[in-house]
């Protein structure tokens, strides 16, 4: 316990340095403003303001990007609420009560209530992961390559589970992901691998580059098919901006329970943050005495989603910083910054730099505190953004990406393979293929390879390692139950209930 | 179902109607990347005693693409879709020819036939913007005119002054 006080000190010094302070602060502010923009998701946000976090420390740029990932699904949540257009599959839960509450002039309180709601369940899960991130990095000592391949095969099986539509579809697009990794030098031998002799793609296709194309260009072109009317806003009047005790009382414990579900849902690998929301939802339904209110502005429907992806969020850190395993797209994203700026994550940052790891938990929470002191007094400003006619924002946001593609390798190659990863996006999305599956496998392919490698090495050519192992067994049995639970039709049918609520 | 392309079996002369046509061509060009890439990794060692070689785990990969692809294909032949969606063409193109205009221009390139010096951030970002206007029909000429610039200064100010990034701004320097 005292040890656990100690490291969150250690860590609230670092966070604390008023350079960190201002590059949370920075971070959530930013990523604020872009997450808000309609149609523009988490993962965009994040990806398209990787690169000016570059130019910074490791610990600073970290901080930052932590803060632009609050800051986006907080600006999500607040497009939801206002002009019922998630930017991302976690607040399309908000959407349902949350515009509803606005219709009825009370924007404010919804807004309020998703920012005091998201600051409680950030600071229970910021406790909980500082609790568990130690235990956890014990047991990733345990891990060979055979179970970090079945822990990472559980991941990607996370991510056909969650997409929505065919688990199959789900399942080409993992294949997809690991394949197009694969392009550029050879891990071991150095041999160029289906390079078709072109130099740039020698070291790779980059995943910024892949991550805006089929993220950022993709969105914009298919937004630009959409008539104005669907992208229009609510133009009424936000009055109060404060809930009512009433409003307090009642969002309580929808709050509380959102919280814990959305905690132990987010430390799974696979992109917990959407189904705490989901799960959250349905539970306050489920439990609630008027269901019917639910749909028709509901504050538990505001409270209950937003405290869980908010948890859910936060604990899905657990698994990217004690097993380096990114569990979700943002957290893949989290990896690539990591590499860039030296950092190897998993087990060893937390033993080797103590103060990045602690430091980045502790701005977990800070970034919370800014995220209701920025948003609290500026949703008007979020609203003014709103009214910026799209005919003039998605041209700024092409520029944006492309200067920010650049950034990276003063690569102009980069921004024509972004340009090409744009309209593979457009293409999967007129076929029905989820773009997020793709990328998780396009990520985690190098280290699945690298640990498969590895491990039929060590086995010496015998396959049946991932199953005789018992830790690896259980992961992959895990893997299999899901599967099957998601290729049942019926389990499908229900999800999509809840959807059509 | 949808007006969707038919294919014809051989032989008898029967008719299968495609009736997922979103899935099943999906699924073909699912295929076709699988056997691209089971083509281009072919040259590369495979299994060496107990060691993968460079080859193992693409063509490994590729070939499952190539069973899913075809399990997606065929559900595509089998049960009923929705008919494919049109493309459109206007924002795609100039959101890409945007993209392309300011991947050439920012530090120029030479094609053999074609090549123009490096231009610099200023001129690429301006001309980007300009560009991607044209994807939307709700453009305006001196509110655009006026946005680029902006955006271009903005762009300027953040990326160069602010991050430091080491931009050459203009043609001349």
């Amino acid at each position: 316990m005292s040890e656990l006080l100690a490291n969150l000190a250690l860590g609230f010094s670092v966070a604390a340095h008023p350079y960190n302070i201002g590059f949370c602060l920075l971070g959530a502010l930013v990523g604020t403003l872009v997450g808000v923009l309609p149609g523009i998701g988490t993962v965009a946000t994040v990806a398209m303001l990787l690169p000016i976090t570059f130019g910074l420390p490791p610990v600073g740029a970290l901080i930052m990007l932590a803060g632009i990932y609050y800051g986006a699904q907080y600006g999500g949540s607040t497009t939801s609420v206002l002009v019922n257009i998630p930017g991302e599959a976690t607040s399309v839960v908000t959407c349902l009560d949350g515009h509803q509450m606005a219709r009825q002039g009370r924007a404010g309180a919804a807004l309020s209530i998703a920012a005091i709601g998201s600051f409680f369940a950030g600071c229970v899960s910021t406790v909980l992961v500082a609790a568990l991130g130690v235990p956890l990095t014990s047991i990733a000592l345990l891990f060979g390559p055979a179970e970090y391949f079945s822990l990472m095969v559980l991941g990607l099986i996370f991510a056909v589970v969650l997409a929505k539509g065919s688990v199959l579809k789900a399942i080409a697009m993992i294949l997809t992901g690991l394949l197009l990794s694969m392009v550029g030098s050879d891990l071991e031998t150095g041999a160029g691998r289906m390079t078709f002799d072109i130099a740039e793609l020698s070291d790779g296709i980059g995943f910024t580059n892949v991550a805006m194309g089929v993220f950022g260009f993709a969105e914009i072109i298919r937004n630009l098919e959409m008539s104005q009317e669907s992208r229009d806003i609510v133009k009424a009047k936000i009055k109060g901006l404060m809930p009512t005790r009433q409003d307090l009382i009642d969002s309580s414990g929808a709050i509380a329970r959102g919280t814990i579900l959305g905690s132990l849902l987010g430390i799974l690998p696979g992109g917990g943050a959407v189904v705490a929301s989901f799960a959250a939802y349905t539970f306050e339904k489920r439990i609630s005495r008027t269901p019917e209110r639910f749909g028709r502005g509901a504050i538990e429907g505001v409270a209950a989603p937003e405290s869980a992806n908010n948890a859910a969020a936060q604990t899905s850190f657990i698994p990217l910083l004690t097993l380096g395993i990114p569990p979700n797209a943002v957290m893949a994203l989290m990896v690539g910054a990591m590499t860039i700026h030296g950092i190897v994550p998993g087990p060893q940052v937390m033993t080797k730099q103590p103060e990045l790891f602690w430091g980045m938990i502790a701005s977990m929470w800070l970034g919370n505190l800014m995220l209701v002191i920025i948003n609290l007094p500026l949703v008007g400003v979020w609203v003014s953004l709103l009214r910026v006619p799209y005919r003039l924002l998605y041209p700024s946001i092409i520029v944006f990406c492309c200067i920010g593609i650049y950034s990276i390798n003063n690569s102009p190659t980069d921004v024509v393979i972004a340009a090409i990863f744009g309209l593979v996006g457009y293409w999967l999305t007129k076929h029905e293929f989820e773009p997020a599956p793709l990328v998780l496998a396009f990520v985690l392919g190098p280290l699945m390879e690298e640990n498969l490698r590895r491990a039929m090495l060590i086995a010496r050519g015998d396959a049946t390692v991932f199953a005789t192992r018992p830790i690896s067994a259980g992961l992959l049995a895990v893997a299999l139950f899901l599967l099957v639970l998601a290729a049942l039709p019926m389990i499908r049918k229900r999800r999509d209930e809840v959807f059509v609520e | 179902m949808s007006e969707g392309a038919k294919t014809s079996a051989n032989g008898g002369g029967f008719r299968f109607k495609v009736r997922g046509p979103r899935d099943f061509y999906g699924g073909l060009a699912l295929i076709a990347l699988a056997i691209i890439a089971i083509w281009a990794s072919g040259d590369l060692p495979g299994t060496h005693g107990f060691a993968f070689g460079p080859g193992t785990a693409p063509r490994l990969f590729a070939g499952l693409l190539a069973i899913v692809g075809a399990l997606v294909a065929l559900g595509g032949l089998l049960f009923d879709g929705p008919p494919l969606d049109s493309y459109a063409i206007r924002g795609p193109a100039w959101v890409i020819l945007a993209i392309l205009a300011f991947a050439g221009m920012i530090r120029g390139f030479n094609l053999g036939f074609v090549s123009i010096p490096p231009l610099g951030l200023v001129p690429s970002t301006f001309a980007a913007f300009m560009i991607s206007i044209f994807g939307s029909s709700e453009m305006r000429w001196i509110e655009s005119l006026i946005a680029a610039a902006v955006m271009t200064a903005f762009c300027v100010g953040l990326f160069v002054y602010l991050l430091q990034l080491p931009f050459q701004l203009w043609p001349w320097y």
